[in-house]
């Protein structure tokens, strides 16, 4: 075991840190507010990802067949948290990144690959997840919006609901429902935003403008070569997927960031000498360092090539802990940076409040731990 | 970075674990508040499981591993203290060690008995003697902590003094805290597992109750933690990661105390049951060097100044 990173590791993260340092614009921490999904951020992401291709940093750990450089999961690690704690540039992106790209990778056709693989590592292109729906949240496999198939097209009906980066996206990686069979029953399609027949209504957030959006498919076509997958697939497609996006986004780097800027605002006007702030300050740092080592446990997996199961729930949770822990720390020692004074640290409270909800809530992850970590006899239903 | 463990881990690991064989459960009808055996602590000792910090291709986080695996026996052993801390002051020094702070000298210490090495850590420096009749009140026989503990007396006049800092004994000090709890916590929760899902009530293992699933996920989270935590402060050996983890283990073990005793019901005031092995020795090790406050203090020094 090594806890220290290695010579060439160091270098690519002072990489990344250089490239973000001359492409982000100087007034970017007032810019980042916008949020992700923000029609403005989503402009700039577009410029900043493909800068990022041309230089190799936008898949970074693929192979170089797929237009990447050939690195690791560290590298892929290293630059998630320079990317996560500048407040993430890529916008939604990173999806492509974290789950969009691998997934169309390993299940997609020669044709879907073709179509879809070069936009995402040219950084060009915007995918948003079709997943939840009004009736169908931690319930997932309950899921309502019908596909049926009618002469070579498959005709689209339903709603979604928590859809991020609808508004802006090219296209979805939608969840429908093609048989009564429950999770047997649920087929991806590959659905172009343009198509006839989808209504997207932004919902207003504590999240961010632009973030999540109802997505309506009224009588939606698409031929039949959008099926990713075979019918009935998508519950193993997406289990791998969701597996990937667990560890994708290091929220730890962004909380001990803003962990920091809050301290140093403390200490900047006298106000951190006090016991009880510096106590909760580093149980906060506590917070973030056992989720940061428990996500890390999970990449080595990665490196070793072995899966990484129920695990990730508890990497999860821990994460939301920090979150948690962070937020309120911020909210009770420097008030006043959700009310104007910090832009860095609202963004960061906008982020971090919706750890415990967003891809899978955090009660859900317990029920995985108790059920596939610990090994606990079932719930009965 | 390289979190797998390598070949030497892994083979150091299994010898422990066939060495500590006869030892991984408590003898039939034995209710004793403190198990302890001069046997296996010998012939971890003899094997040399207890130096491998000063091995070179070791190292701390082999020393850390083995003290997490000593630690979910059973069988209480001095370990932490002589497998993380003993080289970095003498490695000479007899065992058991036993590290008490300076200014704090009332509490109960663990494993004190004539003939251990006591050391002294605080203000003036890192200091040691070998315990004697005279400086020990009685061993408490009777005390819940599942440890052997006595008191000290007094000092004696003269005390060696060692060439170290006091900060870095604290250091290592807080490492091996972190790395003996993260043992204790993983042999508690599997305990507490297993008879979870064997108890039942209302017709179903007590272990289906969604109410207990969670707070036996959330611990599951944190003794993950204060595991990899632990072994990382033993691997970088920055003061700064070692507050934390030590931090992190005195807040998990606070939080287990009372859960695992209050999930077992009657059966967890017992000592029939074998859970108060584990918890009462982690709510001794919550009381180390100054307790949790202690801990976010010194990891606020070394993090922010
Ligand atoms: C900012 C944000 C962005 C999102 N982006 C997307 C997106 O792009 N695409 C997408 O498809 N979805 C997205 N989601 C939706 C997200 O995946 C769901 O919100 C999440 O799965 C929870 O579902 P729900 O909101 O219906 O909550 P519910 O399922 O109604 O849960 C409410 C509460 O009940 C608890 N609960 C539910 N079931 C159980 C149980 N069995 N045991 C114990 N407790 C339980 C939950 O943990 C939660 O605390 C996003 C959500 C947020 C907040």
């Amino acid at each position: 075991m090594d806890f220290a990173w290695s010579d060439e590791q160091q270098a690519f993260r002072q990489k990344l840190r250089d490239f973000l340092a001359d492409n982000l614009p100087d007034d970017w921490e007032k810019f980042s507010e916008h949020g992700p999904a923000s029609p403005a951020l989503t402009a700039f992401a577009r410029e900043f990802c493909g800068k990022l291709a041309e230089n190799g940093m936008l898949f970074p750990h693929w192979p170089k067949e797929l237009g990447g450089e050939g690195l690791g999961p560290w590298e892929q690690q290293i630059l998630a948290e320079e990317m996560w704690s500048a407040g993430e540039p890529r916008g939604g992106q990173y999806m492509n990144v974290n789950w969009i790209g691998p997934t169309l990778d390993r299940y997609g056709t020669p044709e879907q690959k073709a179509q879809y693989l070069k936009p995402i590592t040219d950084g060009a292109t915007l995918w948003c997840q079709g997943f939840s729906e009004p009736d169908a949240g931690s319930d997932l496999a309950s899921l309502r919006t019908r596909a049926e198939l009618v002469d070579s097209n498959y005709v689209i009906n339903g709603q979604k609901i928590w859809t991020s980066y609808a508004g802006l996206a090219d296209t979805c990686f939608l969840l429908t429902r093609t048989s009564d069979d429950r999770k047997k029953g649920i087929t991806i399609l590959l659905v172009p935003m343009d198509t006839p027949g989808i209504t997207v209504r932004q919902i207003p957030s504590l999240v961010g403008e632009g973030d999540i959006h109802e997505v309506f498919f009224d009588d939606v076509t698409v031929p039949e070569g959008a099926r990713f997958g075979e019918e009935g697939q998508a519950w193993e497609i997406i289990a791998y997927s969701l597996r990937n996006e667990r560890l994708g986004v290091p929220r730890f780097s962004l909380a001990r960031a803003a962990l920091d800027r809050a301290v140093a605002m403390l200490q900047e006007r006298g106000e951190f000498s006090g016991e009880i702030v510096r106590a909760e300050a580093a149980r906060c740092a506590a917070a973030c360092d056992a989720s940061q080592i428990a996500c890390y446990a999970l990449v080595q997996k990665r490196v070793d090539g072995e899966q990484i199961g129920a695990e990730s729930s508890s990497a999860r949770y821990a994460v939301v802990q920090c979150e948690r822990a962070v937020c309120e720390f911020v909210i009770e020692y420097v008030p006043e940076a959700l009310a104007g004074a910090s832009p860095y640290l609202k963004m960061h409270h906008q982020r971090g409040i919706v750890a415990g909800v967003a891809s899978g809530a955090a009660e859900i992850q317990l029920n995985i731990i108790a059920s596939d970590v610990l090994e606990l006899p079932r719930e009965p239903r | 970075m390289e979190l797998a463990l390598n070949e030497d881990q892994t083979q150091i690991l299994d010898f422990i674990d066939s060495l500590a064989k006869p030892y991984a459960s408590v003898p039939m009808h034995d209710v004793s508040y403190a198990l302890t055996s001069d046997d296996l602590d010998n012939e971890l000792a003899e094997n040399g499981f207890l130096d491998v910090m000063s091995v070179e291709e070791l190292g701390p986080v082999t020393a850390a591993l083995v003290v997490e695996k000593l630690a979910r026996l059973p069988f209480a052993l001095e370990s932490a203290a002589s497998a993380l801390v003993r080289s970095l002051i003498d490695p000479d020094l007899p065992r058991p060690l036993c590290l008490v702070e300076e200014g704090r000298l009332n509490r109960p210490v663990r494993f004190l008995r004539p003939g251990a090495s006591v050391v002294v850590v605080g203000p003036s420096g890192v200091r040691s003697f070998t315990a004697s009749e005279e400086l020990i009140a009685p061993p408490q026989e009777d005390t819940l902590y599942a440890y052997p503990v006595a008191f000290l007396t007094g000092l004696p006049d003269a005390l060696t003094s060692h060439d170290i800092a006091a900060e870095e004994v604290q250091r290592a000090w807080r490492v091996a805290l972190a790395a003996e709890t993260a043992g204790l916590l993983g042999a508690a929760l599997e305990s507490l597992t297993t008879y979870l899902s064997e108890r039942k009530q209302f017709g179903r293992p007590l272990a289906t109750f969604q109410a207990l699933r969670h707070r036996l996920a959330e611990t599951q989270v944190l003794t993950n933690g204060v595991y990899w935590m632990a072994l990382k402060a033993a691997g970088t050996g920055d003061p700064a990661d070692a507050a934390l983890a030590a931090l992190h283990a005195q807040d998990a073990a606070k939080r287990v105390g009372y859960d695992y005793h209050q999930l077992m019901g009657g059966m967890g005031m017992t000592l029939e049951h074998p859970m108060h092995l584990w918890t009462y020795r982690l709510k001794l090790l919550t009381a180390e060097l100054g307790g949790r406050g202690s801990q976010a203090l010194a990891a606020a020094d070394a993090i922010w100044g």
